[in-house]
């Protein structure tokens, strides 16, 4: 599974310049339409969830319709009050679109920021970078944010502030290690000779044209590991609270009718987790691929 | 071996030197925090207190029960130990072959089905699939039992590590990741020059890759993984009804009890820590040159 037969010491990839497109293998091609099928119905059950169109409403009671089965007119069946699943799910998407997009923003911003310091100034900012960037990768993060929410509130906001703080060091360790290496490539060195200054070649000539892909790679593992975090926490009963729905909460809920054997309550919410989360993970493996990345999660 | 010693006394000093900086992060918190609680605004004497107390493992009492927290807690970190050191074993134990296969033949054939499994089981909450294996395993058949026996019992106590230890060994994502690197790796190092040459020679491909593409990049991932099997190790706690550390910290942050929390988050990033050094080492065994500078 060779990629590039050049690619040794001292010749990079880029100047042989081979298209995305064609760098793709079957797998590749599969793993990324499967992550953008899944981009896609989150944004548009973001924005019907926000419009509130198209669907029932998700708070509705009856009673007289417990525990349907999927039907035609109840697509995912109705839960333990009658509401309807399907447009609970639509609604959940609510509970962690906004929240995860702040902690991916946080994360990278901090992240890139932190990365290219260190990077750039070994000698000065490296050092104390790292030592606080391990301080907060050693804590485990679910404990982390036990302790938050003991101390501060439960805010879901809140909480995916810290999920993005948690999730700097890995971007921080990312990028500085592609910046050391940029650092002694030719182009850098000619725009130094040129006489650039350092934040132009920092933000245009390494963030901009070097750093896009683990960016966006890093962005869509980021978005998987916000909703794993939400749904954990709703399912714990520590994150979003009832009435209002969260696919983790709608799993904790129809989880006690599981074994009465309706399992369409809880089974239909966390598929929609699984495949949602494999598909951001596929998402971010496939364009790993592709641009040649070795990005863990 | 000199070069060994003096890179896990370098470890450890730093090691040392992390947990000074999470208590001291712990304690702006709390300083941080409304209200009043656990010594707020006493300065450095009180921090020098709460170190006093964590390393000389003397806890102090819980604010809410009032038991000393060492007799609840040592039994419980015993228990999370066993369960994340034994879901690490199930999940090497699912994922190696899987990487192995998919190596040889990438994605064409028969591999990718067990590629795609990696992702389902690696993206599956965790707390759902403990609900499926307790119907399906405990439920319909009967035989594991789906709860930890308080006391006596002894022939029973082996049987209730199973099932949490295989939800959690399973349904982690640490299995997709190690079936996509160790495809990755083994397919790159696989088609290296040494390597051919050995299979010239007429030795296995695979045995003279197996340093380099299968025990270096394991290590490095396998220990970094620790964090996020304590944070599963919490909700399966939580599943399975498991005495454990993860379950503990739970239910002192629905009883808001710091002093606990506290310890547990002292006690988690020790094993944190703990899994740092073993992989330094393991790495300085396997790849002598890197660690050196």
């Amino acid at each position: 599974m060779k990629r590039f037969y050049f690619e040794e010491e001292g010749i990079q990839s880029s100047e042989f310049h081979v298209p995305l497109y064609r760098r793709a293998s079957a797998q590749d091609v599969f793993f990324i339409g499967f992550g953008l099928f899944v981009l896609s119905y989150l944004i548009v059950f973001y924005l019907i969830s926000i419009t509130n169109i198209f669907i029932k409403n998700p708070m509705e009671i009856n009673i007289g319709a417990m525990f349907q089965p999927p039907s035609f007119d109840h697509l995912f069946g109705t839960d333990f009050l009658g509401r309807d699943i399907f447009s609970r799910i639509v609604k959940g998407t609510e509970a962690f679109f906004l929240p995860g997009l702040l902690s991916i923003t946080i994360s990278t911003a901090f992240g890139v920021l932190f990365g290219v310091l260190s990077g750039m100034y070994p000698r000065f900012a490296s050092r104390i970078i790292s030592y606080l960037l391990d301080i907060v990768d050693s804590i485990p993060r679910l404990i982390f944010i036990l302790i938050i929410i003991v101390l501060f509130s439960p805010s879901i906001y809140l909480i995916m502030v810290f999920v993005g703080v948690t999730s700097i060091p890995k971007i921080t360790a990312y990028v500085k290690a592609k910046v050391q290496v940029l650092k002694r490539q030719g182009f850098i060195e000619s725009s130094k000779a040129l006489g650039l200054a350092p934040s132009t070649i920092i933000f245009k000539h390494i963030v901009w044209f070097s750093l896009k892909s683990v960016l966006i790679i890093h962005a869509t593992l980021g978005l998987g590991e916000a909703i794993l975090i939400e749904t954990s926490l709703s399912y714990l009963g520590i994150g979003v609270q009832e009435p209002f729905p969260s696919w983790g909460n709608m799993v904790a809920m129809g989880a006690d009718y599981f074994f009465q054997g309706r399992v369409w309550l809880s089974t239909i919410p966390a598929v929609t987790i699984t495949v949602t989360i494999m598909g951001l993970y596929l998402l971010g493996d496939g364009l790993n691929a592709i641009y040649n990345e070795k990005v863990t999660r | 071996m000199i070069t060994a010693l003096k890179l896990v006394l370098k470890e450890i000093i730093y090691t040392l030197l992390l947990i000074l900086g999470v208590t001291a992060l712990l304690f702006l918190f709390f300083n941080l925090m409304p209200g009043n609680y656990m010594g707020k605004g006493g300065g450095l004497p009180v921090y020098l207190d709460l170190l006093k107390g964590l390393f000389t493992f003397q806890f102090g009492v819980s604010v809410v029960s009032g038991v000393d927290i060492n007799t609840i807690l040592f039994p419980a970190f015993r228990n999370t130990l066993v369960l994340t050191i034994g879901a690490i074993c199930i999940s090497l134990i699912i994922a190696v072959p899987i990487g192995i296969f998919s190596a040889y033949r990438s994605f064409k054939g028969y591999s990718w089905p067990l590629t795609i499994f990696s992702y389902i089981v690696s993206s599956i909450p965790v707390f759902y699939f403990g609900y499926l294996i307790l119907f399906f395993v405990s439920r319909q058949t009967g035989f594991l039992p789906i709860f930890y026996p308080e006391s006596t019992a002894g022939k029973y106590r082996f049987l209730s590590y199973v099932l949490p230890i295989l939800v959690l060994g399973v349904a982690n994502d640490a299995v997709s990741e190690i079936v996509r690197l160790i495809s990755s790796e083994l397919g790159r190092v696989m088609s290296t020059d040494y390597v051919v040459a050995s299979r010239a020679r007429g030795e296995y491909q695979l045995a003279s890759s197996i340093n380099e593409g299968i025990a270096i990049p394991l290590v490095s991932i396998i220990f970094s993984k620790v964090p996020f099997l304590i944070g599963g190790a919490v909700i399966i706690e939580f599943v399975f009804n498991w005495p454990g550390m993860g379950r503990l910290a739970f239910q002192s942050t629905l009883d808001r009890d710091l002093p606990v929390l506290v310890v547990i988050a002292f006690l988690s990033v020790l094993m944190v820590r703990v899994g740092m050094i073993l992989k330094k080492i393991l790495l300085y065994i396997f790849n002598p040159g890197e660690g050196r500078g």
